[in-house]
């Protein structure tokens, strides 16, 4: 009985995973990070307070809205490096859309 | 010819049911963190999980074509030989399914329906029916390798979206938007679900038409309305399933931060999306816990539960030889019993379905016995309330030491110089 393993596929799959999260997570991150520097940070409550899912309640929902008002209003940059930060988050966050886009359109070519 | 007619539609009915409980039991692994962390409404995340399932089994024809032309040499067996071992194995693969899942065992899909395959092939035809080669390196290893992949790719993908966010000045660090990201990379994970486990029922559909020999054996692609029945049934499976699962949210997954869950899903989409591209018949659930598990170690102060690790592994290492030996079983009742055997294996797939049923009126849902596998593995890291500091905020509080220590000496010479001058 001959079995051959084609151990460079199970690399490669390994490498083309890695690759993709790492795009995806790290666009999106500096994506944030930008956001959070232009003055907008997202305050995402969750959509549902139920009694089941306890991720934070609607009071600590509340205080981190204050708490990010409050870091907005007191952000050093000029009016000029919020926009260019805004517009580099946005970016970013495209950038995250195009890899995912450009994984599977590999994926429906292949 | 009759004979061979009434088989193959009991195959496509057996494998569309099979389909169905795949979808059913899998909801969880695409929309457990979403609904977890509050970034989706539980309805929508059922309705968006079914309807990629849908889109994703028209994405990718791979992981058919290794199920229908590769694990079993079907050019050795006649159609007459074939289908009530395809039969036999969809029994053995349905019975193994609703066993674990009564019982709440972590189990996979996936490998139950490739072990009751192997094991009625063995049974009704001869070990060298079976192509190990293929089995080893389309199912055994990546079912290997695969979670761990998922693992580091999590934990790394963790690392790196804490290590960016990350603020030193107690400011807000926007990672709650990391809970709108989350629709999109679970919306991924349901798509990444239909590329790969659609098509093993594609795959085992193919696989009947091509013995009875309805198909060309050289063409392995699934037909159009293989691909249509297979995608509507998973979807269809993974709306239903999705309420009793959603029920026992929160048991499992609370501690699952936005952040973590957008890396744990990333990993588990790239990890499936590009197996299926090769080929690999992957178990989705599998995948899914290592990711959780990754990325619960990506962060701060992790420790590893090794005995509920344990738990879930050994559930894994099982499915494949039991499902292997359910699948021998009934094949052994064709063999001896020929035609009778094939009847009493039908009988007893209906018993299973009807208990299967009559189990999910039952209103018994908990976290053994739904979404147990990703929840257990969300358990399975334990996450320290307070994380160690980082290098840099170790470094900003030796900094303060050092500050406070040296604004409290010269506030001691200036008094002492203070004392002096006034004497």
């Amino acid at each position: 009985m001959n079995i051959t393993i084609d151990w460079i596929a199970f690399v490669e799959v390994f490498a083309a995973a890695l690759v993709a999260a790492v795009l995806v997570v790290g666009f999106y991150a500096i994506g944030l990070r930008l956001l959070v520097r232009a003055g907008r940070v997202p305050v995402v409550a969750p959509v549902e307070f139920t009694d089941a899912i306890t991720v934070i309640s609607e009071k600590e929902a509340r205080r981190a809205a204050k708490a990010a008002a409050k870091a907005a209003k007191k952000n050093p940059l000029t009016e000029g490096q919020k926009l260019f930060a805004l517009v580099c988050a946005y970016a970013s966050f495209t950038l995250c859309g195009l890899a995912v886009l450009g994984g599977l359109l590999l994926i429906v070519l292949k | 010819m009759e004979t061979a007619a009434l088989l193959v539609a009991l195959v496509i009915a057996l494998a569309l049911f099979f389909d169905f409980t795949n979808g059913f039991h899998d909801t969880a692994n695409a929309m457990a963190t979403p609904i977890a962390t509050g970034a989706l409404r539980p309805k929508v995340a059922v309705l968006l999980a079914a309807v990629l399932n849908l889109v994703g089994a028209f994405l990718s024809t791979e992981v058919s074509k290794t199920i229908s032309h590769g694990i079993i040499r079907e050019d050795s067996l006649t159609g007459t030989t074939m289908l009530p071992i395809i039969f036999a194995g969809l029994i053995g693969a349905i019975t193994w399914n609703m066993l674990t899942w009564l019982l709440g065992l972590p189990s996979s899909s996936s490998h139950a329906l490739f072990g009751g395959l192997i094991g009625a092939t063995i049974v009704g035809a001869s070990v060298a029916a079976i192509d190990f080669g293929q089995v080893l390196s389309k199912v055994v290893l990546p079912a290997l390798i695969a979670p761990f992949t998922a693992g580091v790719i999590a934990f790394a993908a963790t690392r790196i979206a804490y290590a960016i966010t990350r603020r030193y000045d107690n400011k807000p660090d926007g990672r709650d938007g990391f809970r709108w990201g989350q629709i999109f990379t679970s919306s991924l994970v349901a798509l990444a679900h239909g590329t790969n486990d659609a098509q093993k029922t594609m795959g085992v559909i193919t696989l009947a038409l091509i013995v009875a020999g309805w198909q060309d054996p050289a063409h392995a692609d699934p037909q159009t309305w293989v691909i249509f029945a297979c995608a509507i049934t998973i979807a269809l499976g993974t709306y239903m399933g999705g309420w009793r699962i959603i029920r026992t949210l929160g048991k499992g997954l609370t501690d699952v931060k936005p952040a973590q869950g957008f890396s744990a899903e990333t990993a588990t989409a790239s990890t499936i999306l590009a197996s299926s591209a090769f080929g690999f018949a992957l178990s989705t659930t599998q995948v899914a816990s290592g990711s959780v598990i990754g990325s619960g170690l990506g962060r701060r102060g992790s420790k590893v539960r090794w005995r509920t690790v344990g738990r879930i592994a050994i559930g894994w290492v099982l499915t494949l030889p039991a499902a292997a030996a359910v699948g021998a079983a009934c094949a052994m009742l064709i063999v001896w019993f020929g035609p009778w055997g094939i009847a009493v294996d039908a009988v007893l797939a209906v018993a299973v379905i009807l208990g299967l049923f009559l189990r999910s009126r039952r209103n018994a849902v908990n976290s053994a016995n739904a979404m147990s596998e990703v929840a257990e593995s969300g358990r399975a890291v334990k996450v320290k309330r307070n994380p160690p500091p980082t290098r840099r905020q170790r470094a900003a509080m030796r900094a303060e030491a050092r500050r406070e220590r040296e604004a409290a000496a010269a506030a001691a010479k200036r008094e002492k110089r203070e004392k002096e001058a006034s004497k």
